[in-house]
């Protein structure tokens, strides 16, 4: 029975010794949702936007915080500026519950793969947070800025990139582990969303951003940046990053128009698409074949001669946007060729998969020389669904 | 002895094998095999639980051959006192080092690096050792028992990892299906069967406590086949979701995959909670080695009870297991080589010889009773 009971004991007391050693308590943290990666010369310039809990809970009014706060500090590694902040911060710096990292073009330009390998190796990061490319401005720079609706910006900036890669389609979310993927894959170049500051950057900095009905600053997604390794490159315009959405078959929704028979434009809401990327080598001669699905729905008409009430009109709707999309993707796939050499759809992965042996040794000179030389057959199936709530538009019938 | 009284059924030996056979695999596995065998991984694996089937076969060939006696009265019979003995001793004191204390300090590691990080591994480790250590004590019928409670937990939060992570996975991550050709599924395999079944050697030490032996076979079979394809799959979904670059570079693949569980923005990080089915298998795995070594040596030295030995024996394995690896290269230098030829010997080397010396003491017997007649 002794012996029992001082068993127990030790337990009990052994239990109670590991919970108490690496207790978190939600006091003592400070959780940080938005993480800003600049190089300040040799050394990695490293921003950290946590939240100010107070301010953020709804059932106190705002006491005239700001909501987060950005602390900034400069070391020769990521890992010794993240420690070093705590020289500013009041708590330690809580990194699961990160929304976004953003990396500055100008540090994209010289190589990003260095700053990666904290966040895959630290255990805090988790792999569900996002990562954009800052355009124009620095990282440390675009955390600043206030946002209205969403007190806290990396909030903002996380659903914001979501709900536009859903419904618009210019812009691509990318994970830590897609990303390293990428740059690790011989076959594939990485990508990255770009986010601008549109408006001014001082009056954005302040409260008076958010007091106003029209913010005069706000936080943009435009366009994808293109990585050769991993060094920013250049750009894709929105109707470029569209076009790689839609080889990729990213895009879930998203709105285009074609033009109507004798002038006009009718807009259409793609509800669903599905790409297959196919590739196979024919006598050492690679080739790619894009096959595209694409539902939409008429969404807007503003041509007034369009007879609606006819299946032949929505089938030459569909072969005007088929060769539309096709001129889309073909913009896109023009500029990674000709442009940037850069292969950022995996095409060279699609031939791999299909053909490992003949990889081999197209893979040695891939980005240079077999990619922008690359035979690419796209095909568009295009459906047009429904018609919305009305039939022809009532611009027919308007009194002339 | 105490042995010959206990009794464990059929089914809570089965239960006991299949959560043997995921044990410490389960975390550690899926890494070394996709940097071996790449986007193969799972073939390899296949072929691993192919392999394991004839091992399986090796074991319960053995253990039929000499019925209600475990691996260490076997041997002594065949090989006689006092080499048989000396063999068994050797066998034992090694599969110590190796076997349980690479088994917590799995735990420690993967508490440390993952979740507790400024928690000092030897703390986790006495908590992990104490429960090995009343388990043991309690003897095969408890925990068997306890193994057979725990079981549908652990059954549930694997079901539940393989849907929750289903909608993550890409089919172009396996392809190009065997692009090296089939030379590197061979060490992958060989690494997947040096884990999960090549120890099997130590259940023969519970063996003879089933209660009917013919169960017994076909849960010995039964559990190392299911325990197996449930690693297949494990090691198939690292490949399918994480790819096999990601899988190859991270240490605990398994982990990475609930952190990748995500529906609907509600049900996520739940990686913790998936955690409890590891602590589950390695748990089992570390208890089933104590006992089979505490019972080993008091069959050696022909003690009445294996009890005492239990508590020193703990206190030398917390030890052992902080001291064992001085780091993670080490220990992944150590499972790719040295594990590797060790588990070979006395997982496959042992059990032939031991067939062989029967084979061969049969046909002397045979003859001598011939020529008498």
């Amino acid at each position: 029975m002794k012996q029992k009971a001082f068993l127990f004991l030790i337990l009990t007391l052994g239990t109670l010794l590991t919970g108490c050693w690496n207790r978190k308590e939600l006091n003592e943290l400070a959780i940080a949702v938005g993480l800003g990666i600049d190089k300040q010369g040799d050394q990695f310039r490293v921003s950290v936007q946590v939240v100010d809990p107070g301010e953020v809970s709804t059932q106190k009014g705002a006491s005239g915080r700001a909501p987060a706060i950005l602390y900034t500090s400069e070391a020769d590694t990521v890992f010794e500026a993240v420690r070093k902040i705590t020289t500013l911060s009041p708590r330690k710096i809580y990194f699961p519950h990160l929304r976004i990292c953003v990396i500055s073009e100008s540090m994209a330009m010289e190589g990003i793969a260095k700053a990666l390998d904290f966040l895959s190796r630290d255990h805090e990061f988790r792999s569900d947070f996002y990562l954009v490319i800052s355009k124009g401005a620095s990282a440390e720079d675009t955390l600043k800025i206030m946002t209205p609706f969403d007190p806290i910006p990396a909030d903002k900036l996380f659903s914001s990139l979501e709900s536009s890669e859903k419904n618009w389609s210019p812009s691509t979310t990318v994970t830590l582990d897609q990303l390293m993927a990428d740059l690790i894959s011989e076959g594939k170049q990485p990508i990255l969303t770009g986010l601008q500051i549109a408006g001014d950057q001082d009056s954005g900095e302040t409260k008076k951003n958010v007091e106003k009905i029209s913010p005069p600053t706000s936080l943009q997604f435009s366009g994808l940046a293109v990585f050769k390794k991993d060094r920013l490159i250049g750009w894709l315009n929105e109707i470029e990053s569209k076009g790689y959405n839609f080889i990729l078959g990213k895009v879930q929704s998203s709105v285009g128009f074609v033009s109507c028979p004798k002038g006009g434009k009718v807009a259409l809401e793609i509800i669903r698409t599905q790409s297959a990327i196919k590739g196979s080598v024919n006598r050492g001669e690679p080739r790619i074949n894009i096959n595209l699905q694409i539902e939409a729905n008429v969404g807007e008409v503003e041509c007034s001669d369009l007879d609606l009430t006819k299946v032949s009109t929505i089938y030459d709707l569909q072969k005007r946007s088929e060769e539309k999309i096709a001129g889309v993707i073909e913009s896109a796939i023009k500029k990674a060729q000709k442009s940037y050499k850069a292969d950022i759809f995996g095409f060279g992965e699609a031939i791999h998969r299909s053909n490992p042996k003949a990889w081999k040794s197209l893979k040695q000179n891939w980005d240079k020389e077999q990619f922008p030389e690359l035979q690419v057959n796209i095909k568009v199936d295009f459906r047009i669904r429904r018609l919305g709530t009305t039939g022809s538009s009532f611009l027919n019938e308007i009194k002339k | 002895m105490v042995s010959k009284q206990v009794k464990i059924s059929g089914r809570q030996f089965m239960v006991l094998t299949t959560l043997f056979t995921i044990g410490s695999a389960i975390l550690i596995i899926p890494s070394g095999m996709a940097f071996l065998a790449k986007q193969d991984a799972w073939i390899a694996a296949l072929v691993g639980v192919g392999s394991g089937f004839l091992l399986v076969w090796i074991y319960n060939t053995i253990a039929t051959l000499y019925p209600r006696m475990t691996l260490v009265e076997i041997i002594e019979t065949l090989l006689g006192k006092w080499l048989g003995k000396t063999i068994s001793l050797l066998f034992i004191v090694t599969l110590f080092l190796s076997g349980p204390t690479a088994v917590l300090y799995d735990v420690g590691n993967f508490l440390t690096t993952q979740i507790m990080p400024e928690t000092p591994a030897l703390s986790v480790n006495i908590l992990f050792a104490v429960i090995v250590v009343m388990g043991a004590r309690l003897g095969i019928e408890t925990f068997a028992r306890s193994a057979e409670l725990l079981f549908p937990l652990f059954i549930l939060l694997y079901i539940s990892l393989v849907i929750l992570i289903a909608p993550e996975i890409k089919l172009e991550n396996v392809e190009p299906v065997l692009e090296a050709g089939i030379g590197p599924i061979w060490p992958a395999a060989l690494s997947f069967i040096s884990v999960l079944f090549l120890p099997h050697i130590v259940l023969l030490m519970i063996f003879p406590a089933v209660n009917r032996i013919d169960n017994a076979r076909k849960a010995f079979f039964n559990g190392s086949m299911f325990g197996g394809l449930m690693m297949v799959l494990i090691v198939a979904l690292a490949i399918l979701v994480l790819g096999p670059d990601l899988t190859a570079r991270s240490i605990f693949p398994s982990y990475f995959l609930a952190q990748k569980i995500s529906i609907g923005n509600f049900l996520q990080r739940i990686e913790a909670i998936m955690a409890v089915m590891w602590f589950i298998s390695l748990y089992f795995r570390a208890t089933i080695y104590i006992y089979g070594i505490v019972l080993a040596i008091a069959q050696i030295f022909n003690l009445k009870d294996y009890r005492p030995l239990i508590l020193p024996l703990g206190m030398i394995l917390v030890v052992m297991s902080v001291v064992i690896y001085p780091n993670v290269p080490y220990q992944q230098m150590w499972d790719g080589t040295v594990w590797l030829s060790y588990t070979l010997s006395i997982g496959l080397l042992l059990p032939l010889l031991l067939l062989c010396i029967h084979v061969i003491r049969k046909l002397l017997s045979k003859k001598r009773t011939e020529s008498k007649g």
